[in-house]
């Protein structure tokens, strides 16, 4: 079972643009989830989505690195309490900006929680998802 | 399904089950309890035990062959687990191809 996550995208634009968009909340809030977010390191962030009838998840969890062009924090999930890391690497190319992402501890999710994650994922959070794409379309 | 998610994931939650299993799925062939404690170190006894909870979430099933009493390794269930990974990894690139779309834009 491999514990790690990781994905990689490249985008057409400079790094400074990558990072404030990774970085800022209000810029979070933009593309990816309604957030209270600071890049300092110890600042304790949420991201919420809009309740849908599914009863969409939060996520909150404590900035643990915020420096030009590393992010990590750590990622819990509503009340589940089980903690993953999040991170976000960003690396100067020559077509633009590298971004590597890295979601660790997923092996975390054990027990009961893991219910809890299983139901919140298949049912909420796929709708959070569709929520998200179709607010991005 | 509530009962079957929580076995598995009780299951694979401990690192030496987790290699008991993989090392069932490696040697692609049936082991007997004697074989696996040997390839362990640990007493009989405890890989009973983890043996035991491997079973009950559907991981590794027995059949007798002769005397011996064999354990096979049964990757299925692991699929409801790596569709639940899926999600994440589905949500990271969903995300990401927002992230493009909000920087192109």
């Amino acid at each position: 079972m491999k514990d790690t996550i990781t994905t990689a995208k490249v985008f057409n634009h400079p790094i400074d643009k990558v990072w404030n968009a990774i970085s800022k909340g209000e810029e979070i809030s933009t593309w990816f989830l309604k957030a209270d977010f600071k890049a300092e390191k110890g600042y304790q962030y949420t991201f919420s989505s809009e309740p849908n009838e599914k009863g969409c998840t939060s996520i909150h969890g404590i900035v643990k690195e915020a420096t030009p062009y590393v992010l990590v924090y750590t990622w819990i999930v509503a009340d589940t309490e089980v903690e993953t890391t999040v991170t976000w690497i960003l690396e100067s190319v020559a077509e633009g900006t590298k971004l590597y992402l890295k979601h660790s501890g997923i092996s975390n999710y054990a027990g009961d929680t893991a219910i809890a994650m299983f139901e919140s994922f298949s049912g909420g959070w796929t709708g959070c998802i569709n929520q998200l794409t179709d607010y991005l379309k | 399904m509530q009962d079957r998610i929580t076995q598995l994931f009780k299951a694979i939650a401990d690192p030496t089950r987790r290699d008991i299993f993989h090392a069932l799925v490696i040697t692609s062939s049936a082991l007997s309890i004697t074989q696996i404690a040997n390839q362990f170190e640990i007493s009989r006894q405890g890989v009973t035990k983890h043996i035991k909870t491997l079973e009950e979430a559907g991981l590794i099933y027995f059949d007798t062959k002769g005397r011996q009493r064999l354990c096979y390794a049964n990757a299925t269930p692991l699929k409801e687990l790596s569709k639940w990974i899926r999600h994440y990894e589905q949500f990271w690139d969903d995300s990401l191809d927002g992230l493009g779309n909000y920087l192109d834009n």
